[in-house]
């Protein structure tokens, strides 16, 4: 099969702008909540959220116009998006070539992106005009044009990433838009993967992004019992629920063949991915942990790795019970008391949603080339439906350079990737 | 390299405007009858665009016998469940404990995910001057009511279908706009190949007949303003055409792999035989004029299909009746088609179901393989004065009957997506396996 090397890897959320920055950052054992800053939350559970600093994005996405068409949840992917492909070296390699070979290139280069959020927040700029005809619709119909934004529909349409990334760097090759809740951005380099390994691209940029800190998915979370009042604490015996982050992270996957003749620097190697669901329902999570160790198992025997191969598990790690535990049965099924060490980043970042699998891999590929897996600093007990669980507060190394990403969303839906890092000398 | 394996369409189930399954729909696309008409789900009187192609007599449907998975469904994912359901039974093949995780899901599911009356809701307790108040939503009980929560989410009709057939594999949703559906059952043609499963239910629900919705397309001036003739304003290729007609409701395939498909006796509609993406990096709302990204989309397909430009009997257009797309869409079919162009019937069941959106590519990958089945290319409704911009073989007014040895649908999305898949007759898929291919 096509070997599929990583040319391009970045990220921005609550803790940095970049890989390496965010891997510092959790070294150092500091979580990134602060109150939320988009309304005042002070009387809200969950009123911590870890949220991109100094958020300007004019300055994100390098294009002040372009503000006007997309949502913070695009600018943190379009400036993902632009940074794994600055990194990978991929428009300037194609702005050298002649005409034809631009073509191409730009046809053999595609574009997945994993897109969240904004199901309420997208409704809201129609309030003013609500407020305004007092619920006639037919007074709706007639104010509509004088008092919502012509753009609107393309602002808020969840395939804007794709849509405004390939533009921007003439991508034109296979590409998707998925929209599968937290799962999404994982399942964009799986797709990458694929569209890589069937031979329809020679190079992908694999994104996922998402803003999900807004007042009514929070509040919902919290009525679904999801939401921790001050700390996210996977796997410990406090462990009472998650907390919100936002931000995005990019890879750009390349087959061996095209890096080389790039002469591209190699950052880590895909290995293989998987997916499963329960089926059980919506918010409905097995307690045996099947999906999740299924998609494992799928993502092992797609990689041809056994369990002892695996050198670090980033796992969801979300800081609730229901995930938690059900996440450490699965563990222990497929790894049993072979277990290599275990992490999570959400106890530092929160938790991303469309993005949370795509940064994962994006910071843990950064851990796992410096060798060192850092520790949840949150992290007290073990919650006794945790024991078992190779995890620790402390940094460590790991076992060998082959990295396991996990992630898991609503809808019973669980996603495997498995990497290898290439370490600098 | 191993050859690919073969994918069977058993599966069809349709609930659009033309007729809540697939043989009433089927029959109405054949009459060429356009659906839409004057809006009735809400007061659209102020709006610019008045009209829409709606699902009738959709509560006339047999009710679903589940009431936790009820809770949940929005309009669009009650039109999924009973085109999903349809499609289970016609392929008469279910997932069971021993084969679950053998079965995947993959749709294509609208942006629109919110009731009117719940944003209504919210603004009236919250943003009473028009501005959020976000603690003011601490009250409200629709921003407590946590299956208003489940319905908004964008994994809510997955979930749906992965619990009512209990489907355990792969499973994924997408949205690339109006490309969704041919990209959904584009992916899971690839599940199939790539061993990943080996049946997968498939397909694209939508429904943006709301105030929301509707304002979108009316602000971007997509949707035609004809009023008073709201049967003739969907007319692809037409000299005359001003824009879409909104239409609403769901497609869904099971697809399987084919040896096992023809070992338990299946009817096969339809060999899935490939599936085209691109880009085009252009704008945001059309692709180029001389079709350069579906170029690609269509070419990828018949190459993936193993085929060849000689091959195509039918295209299936996207032929949404906006004065954009349906230009670059010809130029399409004549750079990839050449001297063959005017060999190749050519139709956009849009004008007679209006645009579904991102169930529009599975209604229309279910219409490809009845075409095939039939051997009759559906027509073309309400072309008077052709544009010279569009020259190709309109199938026009009235069903074409021919041996259609592959067919072609296009879906091309705002944001740039494109998707083609390719479809061959079962005949002749069975003639290339028994020469060894």
């Amino acid at each position: 099969m096509t070997r599929i090397v990583i040319t391009g890897n970045s990220a921005i959320c609550g803790a940095g702008q970049d890989p390496a920055s965010i891997v510092d950052v959790l070294l150092e054992g500091r979580a990134m909540f602060t109150p939320i800053a988009a309304w005042d939350a002070d009387t809200w559970r969950g009123k911590l959220a870890a949220q991109v600093q100094d958020y300007n994005g004019g300055k994100l996405l390098g294009d002040r116009k372009l503000l006007k068409l997309v949502r913070r949840s695009d600018v943190f992917g379009i400036y993902a998006g632009t940074q794994a492909i600055e990194q990978a070296g991929l428009s300037a390699w194609r702005e050298a070539l002649d005409e034809k070979a631009q073509a191409d290139y730009a046809d053999q280069t595609g574009c997945y992106v994993g897109s969240g959020g904004g199901a309420f927040e997208v409704n809201y700029d129609f309030f003013p005009l609500m407020a305004e005809t007092d619920g006639s619709l037919p007074k709706f119909g007639q104010e509509l044009s004088s008092m919502v934004n012509p753009m609107w529909l393309l602002r808020s349409l969840p395939n804007n990433v794709l849509c405004h990334v390939s533009i921007r760097n003439q991508l034109k090759g296979p590409n998707g838009c998925i929209t599968n809740h937290t799962t999404s951005g994982l399942l964009s380099i799986i797709e990458s993967a694929w569209a890589l390994r069937e031979g329809d691209a020679d190079r992908s940029v694999a994104i996922g992004h998402d803003a999900p800190i807004e007042p009514q998915t929070l509040n919902y979370l919290d009525c679904v019992g999801l939401v921790s009042n001050d700390l996210l604490r996977p796997y410990d015996k406090r462990h009472d629920g998650c907390l919100l982050g936002e931000g995005a992270a990019s890879l750009v996957l390349e087959t061996e063949a095209s890096a080389l003749e790039r002469g591209a620097t190699i950052l880590g190697e895909y290995l293989g991915g998987g997916d499963a669901s329960e089926g059980e329902g919506i918010f409905d999570v097995r307690e045996d942990g099947d999906g999740l160790s299924r998609a494992i198992e799928y993502a092992l025997s797609d990689a041809g790795l056994k369990p002892a191969d695996v050198g670090m598990i980033v796992a969801h790690a979300n800081g609730t019970q229901g995930s938690d535990n059900s996440e450490a049965a699965a563990l222990l099924r497929v790894f049993g008391d072979d277990m290599p060490p275990v992490t999570g980043f959400k106890w530092s970042i929160g938790h991303l949603f469309a993005a949370s699998g795509a940064i994962d891999v994006s910071i843990g590929l950064e851990a796992c080339r410096r060798n060192v897996v850092p520790g949840i600093a949150t992290l007290g007990e073990l919650a006794p439906a945790c024991a078992g669980l190779n995890v620790s507060q402390q940094n460590r190394p790991a076992r060998s350079d082959v990295l396991l990403v996990l992630c898991r969303g609503f809808a019973g839906t669980n996603a495997a990737v498995l990497l290898r890092a290439a370490r600098p000398n | 390299m191993t050859a690919k394996r073969r994918v069977a369409i058993t599966g069809i189930g349709l609930v659009t405007p033309a007729g809540l399954d697939v043989a009433s729909t089927w029959a109405r696309i054949k009459a060429a009858k356009g659906c839409a008409g004057p809006i009735t789900i809400f007061d659209a009187s102020g709006f610019s665009t008045r009209i829409a192609a709606e699902v009738k007599g959709f509560d006339d449907l047999p009710p679903i016998d589940d009431r936790k998975l009820l809770k949940y469904a929005s309009r669009a994912h009650r039109f999924a469940i009973a085109a999903a359901d349809q499609a289970i039974a016609d392929a008469g093949v279910r997932p069971t404990q021993q084969d679950a995780s053998r079965w995947g899901c993959v749709v294509g599911a609208g942006m629109m995910t919110v009731a009117h009356e719940e944003i209504a809701a919210i603004q009236k307790a919250a943003a009473p001057q028009g501005e959020l108040e976000p603690s003011a939503i601490l009250t409200e009980p629709v921003a407590n009511d946590v299956m208003a929560f489940s319905r908004s989410l964008s994994t809510a009709g997955v979930s749906l279908l992965l619990r009512r057939f209990g489907i355990r594999g792969y499973a994924s949703t997408v949205h690339t706009a109006c490309a969704s559906g041919g990209q959904a059952i584009g992916t899971a043609l690839r599940l199939i190949r790539r061993g990943v499963a080996d049946r997968v239910l498939t397909g694209g629900f939508d429904s943006m007949i709301s105030p929301v919705g509707l304002a979108g397309f009316c602000l971007l001036s997509a949707v035609s303003p004809d009023n008073d003739s709201p049967e003739r304003a969907s007319r692809p290729f037409d000299l005359t055409r001003n824009g879409f007609v909104l239409g609403e409701g769901a497609g869904f395939l099971v697809l399987e792999e084919w040896n096992s498909a023809v070992q338990r006796g299946a009817t096969i509609y339809a060999e899935l035989a490939g599936d085209g993406n691109s880009l085009s990096s252009y704008r945001i709302t059309d692709s180029h004029p001389s079709g350069d990204g579906p170029i690609q989309a269509m070419r990828r397909a018949i190459v993936d299909a193993g085929a060849t430009e000689a091959d195509i009997a039918y295209l299936n257009a996207h032929g949404t009746s906006t004065p954009m797309n349906d230009r670059s869409e010809c130029a399409a079919v004549h750079a990839v088609f050449g001297a063959r162009a005017m060999e190749v019937g050519v139709s956009s069941t849009k004008s007679v179901t209006g645009h579904l959106i991102a169930a529009a590519g599975a209604v229309e990958a279910g219409l490809c393989a009845l075409a095939i089945r039939d051997g009759l290319m559906p027509p073309s409704a309400n072309l008077r004065e052709l544009d010279p911009d569009c020259d190709v073989n309109i199938v026009r007014d009235v069903p074409r009957p021919a041996h259609i040895g592959m067919a072609l649908s296009n879906s091309l999305g705002f944001g740039g997506s494109n998707s083609c898949l390719a479809f061959r007759h079962p005949e002749e898929t069975a003639a290339l396996i028994a020469a060894g291919r």
